[in-house]
């Protein structure tokens, strides 16, 4: 199964649970229903399904609407930029009613350009983006397992957040990982446990982090493998320990942003742990961001392994 | 005459006199936040209120005063907020740009230009998937129509058929700039011809004529499901002449926000001698000595309640 029509059928999942939530979205039951992410949300439990005007930043403004009128919605767009002309809403209308503390749930669901060959728009690859301006919840998924916990406990809960995950991985077959511990809140995941080192995967980055992790196995390397996926996220407690134990930290972080939350997340390590080793692999921002390019975060795993070991 | 003229002659003072009040507190420094008095939009603002019933929403913009003093009908708790008291309405939250007040129909208020009307939109919308009876006004400016929102809300109130009155209070200024010095006449009677929505004026304050258009509009907008464009061309009194080496008789400045230098307690708050204020068509309805009198029951009903 595609990770697309798996998402599709999480959707399709928690729609059925909370009867007459609005979703509404440019194109979301025409055509392709954005590449199959939103067809058949209709069907469930009185859900109503708008295809809406082109028009992104009333449309943000809709949801907030409904919101303080107790009305949940999802708002879906087709990539993440179509969101930057909403941003006053982000800041200006969500700081007003955030403090009403809303019992209605409204929630903008972007899909992040990533597949390359977009141009321009695929600069912005990075949903912390648009959390970090005021302070607004927002979650990333790459697996099945994460999706699952991510879209059920905090897709249509009281409160507004965005969630998004890659163009990459909704073409692809699923990517199925067992949790083996994650953050009570769903702000990480941890998915291997080793000794050798510890891996730290940012923004959509985990599959970058999977193969790691498999070439330092094919070396008898083993390595802990962690995957950040709430952009807000503040407490690192367990990933921390990870690291405290193995002295060894990689982060992988696929951002093309200079605000970066591993930076923020290095700056935590740093005060607390002693480290052998501090690799940190992340993007160079330069005149090809802005052509259409493979977009692929290029890792040379073999000298990484090697600057790990020695 | 009938009760209700009285008691909308009635509200329009007592809105002015109000409003006085704070610009005394204002002037004498008494504010930490910026606050936009609403003198010369009293009439819209009890039009307003008296057409509403407690099935609509209102939603405003950075000067909503009128709004929330007509809706309230009392000063102390509007004061208060300014003061970012606990007993404010908002409880000291919200100050004056953003003030709203739900129990009262007025659920969201922003002071960023054309932000509440996309939330309207999404209020209304919350209106018809609840099959909720009421209609949403959403009150602007001839600033924001300026914004790309203003088309935007107006398209998405007509493509989902969505109950509601936007109102244009047009003044004529933003800020410091007149129409003709910022941009081209905008004519919103065909931007809403465009989009096949109802569009109306209202001019002249006349207080009896407004709250039955407005009565009315609300009306058909219910019935029709389509929302309606209303625009009001009103003055925002308080301006003043600076003086100035240029200008013999003074510089006009406009009033925009802050404290209205020139405009001061007296007996019958009346501050320009033609439709431009609200005060001036009242005599149509009562003579002078009649409308001193009400003004005199409203300052002592005001002093009371602030003292």
């Amino acid at each position: 199964m595609k990770y697309v029509q798996y998402i599709n059928s999480l959707l399709q999942d928690s729609l059925s649970k909370k009867s007459n939530t609005v979703v509404y979205g440019q194109n979301i039951d025409a055509g392709s229903c954005i590449s199959g992410l939103t067809r058949n949300l209709s069907l469930k439990n009185h859900t109503h399904v708008i295809n809406t005007q082109n028009s992104e930043n009333t449309l943000v403004g809709v949801g907030f609407g409904m919101m303080i009128n107790e009305v949940s919605s999802i708002f879906f767009m087709k990539q993440t930029d179509f969101l930057l002309l909403g941003i006053d809403h982000l800041v200006n209308t969500y700081n007003i009613i955030r403090q009403t503390k809303p019992t209605a749930s409204f929630t903008i669901f972007p899909v992040t350009v990533d597949s390359g060959y977009e141009g321009p728009q695929s600069s912005l690859n990075n949903l912390g983006d648009f959390c970090s301006i005021a302070g607004v919840d927002g979650y990333t998924f790459t697996n099945k397992n994460d999706a699952k916990d991510i879209i059920t406990n905090h897709l249509i809960k009281p409160g507004f957040r965005v969630m998004s995950t890659g163009q990459k991985y909704l073409r692809e077959e699923i990517l199925d990982l067992e949790i083996l511990n994650k953050s009570h809140s769903d702000d990480y995941f941890q998915y291997k446990k080793g000794s050798k080192a510890t891996i730290v995967c940012f923004n959509l980055a985990l599959i970058y982090g999977i193969k790691l992790h498999e070439d330092m196995l094919k070396r008898k390397i083993t390595s802990s493998l962690f995957s950040v996926n709430a952009h807000l996220c503040s407490d690192y407690s367990s990933i921390i320990n990870d690291i405290k134990e193995t002295q060894k930290l990689i982060i992988i972080d696929d951002t093309k942003s200079r605000n970066r939350l591993s930076d923020k997340f290095l700056t935590d390590v740093l005060s607390e742990c002693r480290l052998n080793k501090k690799i940190v692999v992340s993007r160079s921002f330069n005149e090809q961001s802005f052509y259409p390019n493979n977009d692929e975060l290029e890792i040379d795993n073999n000298k990484l392994i090697e600057s790990v070991t020695n | 005459m009938e009760e209700e003229k009285v008691a909308i002659i009635k509200k329009i003072i007592w809105l002015r006199l109000a409003q006085i009040i704070i610009n005394e507190r204002y002037k004498n420094g008494d504010f930490s936040i910026p606050i936009h008095l609403a003198l010369g939009h009293e009439t819209l603002a009890t039009a307003v209120d008296f057409s509403m019933t407690e099935h609509d929403n209102l939603l405003l913009s950075h000067r909503n005063m009128h709004y929330n003093l007509a809706r309230m009908g009392s000063l102390n708790e509007e004061l208060n907020e300014y003061y970012l008291l606990k007993n404010g309405l908002a409880h000291g939250h919200l100050g004056s740009m953003n003030l709203s007040n739900p129990e009262k129909g007025i659920s969201y208020c922003s002071s960023i230009l054309g932000n509440n009307l996309p939330v309207g939109c999404g209020f209304a919308l919350a209106n018809k998937v609840k099959e909720h009876n009421g209609m949403v006004f959403i009150v602007t400016g001839d600033g924001a129509i300026e914004e790309g929102s203003f088309y935007e809300s107006l398209l998405f109130l007509k493509s989902n058929q969505l109950s509601s009155i936007i109102i244009v209070e047009n003044n004529e200024w933003s800020l410091a700039t007149k129409i003709e010095e910022r941009r081209a006449e905008i004519d919103l009677a065909k931007i809403a011809e465009s989009l096949n929505v109802k569009y109306s004026v209202l001019k002249g304050n006349d207080p009896i004529e407004y709250k039955k258009t407005i009565t009315s509009l609300r009306e058909q907008t219910i019935e029709n499901k389509s929302p309606i464009l209303l625009e009001v061309k009103l003055t925002t009194l308080g301006y003043w002449k600076m003086p100035h080496e240029d200008f013999p008789d003074g510089k006009f400045i406009n009033y925009h926000g802050g404290p209205a230098p020139e405009v001061s307690e007296k007996e019958y708050p009346l501050l320009d001698l033609t439709n431009k204020d609200p005060l001036f068509p009242l005599e149509k309805y009562l003579p002078k000595k009649e409308l001193l009198k009400i003004a005199k029951e409203m300052a002592a009903q005001l002093k009371s309640e602030i003292s």
